[in-house]
């Protein structure tokens, strides 16, 4: 049986403005899937060698779940990949809902973008047609203001449109590209749409998605659907993921001040969840993705003010302007939050921007005023400011507007010890001194600082206590590598893994249903690993060594203060003892050279 | 021995913590039946059915910093907490 979904590549050329159209072979989804896997491999067929990643040069690849308008619940997603400016590596981003399901639709496996426009440019595809619209009345405007637009201007309220906002006209190196309210949000993809001077997709398609077996996968998406209703996902559904700030607070492992502590004495006045239960103050909407029945985006207003203001509430971006810049005003964070979107920003990277600056401020290397109100851990005022600037690139913002890494080698002074960043991404907010797999994942991440892509904290916060040996510490964090290669390759929400039995055997079982194709558990495993090692090789081509597979100095050298782990930092021998476990079991599983 | 709660299982109880009727150190079987019967509602979600485990992710952790071995009694000094992380997002 030949694969069954939509399998044309759509190569777009920016600079000479053309089109092409071709299928792909059924080898090509054996071998990867889609989503990630896909990306990955028509990136690694375009990528030879260093490039600029914001010439004309660096490829941007869209590649369709390979579940996306179908029943799979949980899976309309895309993948979006590009060679970050944040970290001049690979960058692999994901994203969901309506527009991904279009791309499908519109009978394409794949979109691969290259060249630069001459001026800034919507790339309109309406089935089979692709058109090269003129967005310079669009520049300025948000990704939903920009959505907005071009549904006016084509009369069309169901075009579906990716876009930047201004963080990624103005090449901000952590920009998002955002679809549906949904954004790829790390490692600044935005800021290569920007670059080429692209500023949305807009796509509009009605053909069918055909499915190889629709009675099994009929059935198969029921039981998964059922399980995603049922307990496993309550979490998610009831309270979202901004829950884990109560729970790391205790467990003493939520990144304060830039990682200066592991506690924060304002965090129960920051906790979503305590906005949940004081509703008398604040409002509590629900959102989710198309086609999936947790729902977990959790988004809250104040009562007086403008339900269309209400922000998302999710745990990493409430942590990222919340205690790790020691702001303990919740509204401060909400509008930190809400404007990040309406810009364009990634929360994560933005909020440690702030931070740092904070602790350069308190330093003495930055001014204390540079963005008006006082620049320094606990003023939730500057942070709007702040965020301005670095959208439009403004005095400190345009500094900040690199990334930690660029910003504190440019600062020089020591500046260094205060950003917080693997291979440039900024690090995410989780404790690394307390999760000694997840201090490993975070290293070895091809992606830099990912929580996402190294998910191993699950495996340490199941027994914090846990001491095993290196090889078997190892093992785990390849595992939940390769693990979550094979969900971003199919690409199933995370937030449903606990809803498989066995994840390989079941999953594959519903790729072969959807796509017609042979796989089974450990065909599933075998592709996970390939691409994997294809993002190695990738990274490897653009200048990355095992050396760059290092965490900050701060985790190494500070111990944590207080709490339950006080006294606990990344053993530099040990992490060393790792990553050389580590290097040595991945040469063994397959073709990655030995690292001595 | 006060029992801290924390996700949903603070929810379904609506209480930040319990406090149980337990004196000296007790296995988690006992610390659960306990637990089951101070707040009925964690049944079945978060404490399973036969309350001899709880329903994953919600995991019982001492002091927040360490799960408690099998067969280990421990005692209201250990400060049990029970909780869940919801990882990713």
């Amino acid at each position: 049986m030949a694969y069954a979904g939509p399998r044309d590549l759509l190569e777009i050329d920016l600079t000479a403005r053309t089109a092409r159209r071709t299928p792909l072979p059924d080898a090509v989804f054996a071998d990867a899937l889609g989503g990630v896997g896909l990306a990955v491999l028509l990136l690694e067929q375009r990528v030879h060698g260093p490039i600029d990643p914001l010439g004309p040069e660096n490829p941007i690849v869209l590649a369709a779940g390979p579940f996306a308008s179908t029943p799979v619940p949980a899976a309309n997603k895309h993948a979006l990949a590009a060679i970050s400016p944040l970290t001049g590596l690979l960058n692999e981003g994901l994203s969901s809902s309506h527009f991904s399901a279009v791309v499908r639709r519109c009978g394409l496996a794949a979109i691969v973008i290259t060249g630069s426009a001459e001026r800034w440019t919507t790339v309109a595809i309406d089935g089979d047609a692709v058109r090269f619209e003129d967005a310079t009345p669009l520049v300025g405007l948000s990704a939903r203001e920009t959505t907005k637009a071009l549904r006016d201007e084509y009369g069309d309220r169901s075009l579906r449109v990716c876009a930047i906002g201004v963080a990624g006209e103005r090449g901000v190196r952590y920009a998002t590209v955002e679809n549906d309210g949904r954004q790829a949000g790390r490692g600044g993809t935005g800021a290569v749409f920007g670059a080429k001077r692209l500023k949305a997709l807009a796509l509009r398609g009605r053909g069918e998605v055909v499915l190889a077996d629709p009675g099994a996968t009929a059935a198969l998406s029921a039981t998964l659907r059922e399980r995603a209703l049922g307990p496993k996902t309550a979490k998610y559904r009831v309270l979202g993921t901004g829950a884990n700030l109560r729970v790391l607070q205790r467990m003493g492992q939520l990144p304060t001040r830039n990682f200066t502590a592991a506690q924060f004495e304002g965090a129960e006045r920051v906790t979503p969840e305590r906005a949940r239960e004081s509703g008398e103050t604040y409002v509590e909407l629900r959102a989710g993705c198309a086609g999936c029945p947790v729902q977990c985006e959790h988004l809250y207003v104040r009562r007086d003010r403008d339900r269309r203001r209400a922000a998302a509430s999710e745990y990493e971006s409430v942590w990222a302007f919340g205690p790790n810049c020691g702001v303990a005003d919740l509204d401060a964070v909400l509008d930190a939050i809400g404007r990040c979107d309406e810009l364009g920003l990634d929360t994560i990277s933005t909020g440690s921007a702030i931070a740092f600056a904070m602790e350069c401020a308190e330093q003495g290397l930055v001014p204390r005023d540079a963005f008006g109100p006082a620049l320094g851990f606990g003023n939730g005022a500057v942070l709007l400011p702040a965020i301005e600037a670095i959208a439009t690139r403004r005095g400190l913002g345009d500094l900040l507007a690199l990334g930690v890494r660029a910003a504190a080698a440019r600062l020089g002074g020591g500046a260094e010890r205060f950003a917080m960043h693997a291979k440039g991404l900024e690090l995410p907010g989780y404790e690394p001194r307390a999760l000694p797999t997840y201090a490993l994942g975070l290293a070895t991440c091809t992606r830099g600082a990912c929580h996402n892509r190294a998910a191993t904290y699950d495996r340490d916060l199941r027994d914090p206590s846990a001491d095993p040996d290196p090889p078997t510490r190892a093992a785990e964090a390849i595992a939940a590598e390769d693990r979550a290669v094979a969900w971003d390759s199919l690409v199933l929400c995370k937030f449903v893994r606990d809803c498989f039995v066995d994840f390989e055997t079941e999953a594959a079982a519903l790729w072969s249903a959807v796509a017609g194709l042979p796989l089974d558990g450990d065909g599933l495993r075998a592709a996970a690993q390939r691409t994997w090692e294809r993002k190695r090789a990738i990274n490897a081509r653009l200048g990355w060594t095992p050396a760059d597979d290092r965490l900050p100095e701060r985790l190494l050298l500070e111990p944590i203060a207080e709490g339950p782990f006080a006294g606990r930092r990344v053993e530099p021998a040990r992490l060393a003892a790792l990553q050389l476990a580590y290097e040595r079991l991945r040469a063994e599983a397959g073709t990655v050279a030995p690292v001595a | 021995m006060t029992v801290e709660l924390f996700g949903m299982a603070r929810t379904v109880a609506g209480v930040p913590q319990v406090e149980l009727a337990l004196e000296g150190p007790v296995d988690l079987g006992q610390f659960l039946r306990a637990l089951a019967e101070a707040v009925p509602a964690l049944v079945p979600d978060v404490i399973a059915p036969a309350r001899d485990a709880l329903v994953e992710p919600n995991l019982l952790l001492l002091d927040g910093r360490r799960a408690p071995q099998a067969g280990e009694s421990f005692d209201a000094g250990d400060r049990p907490c029970v909780l869940f992380l919801a990882s990713g997002g």
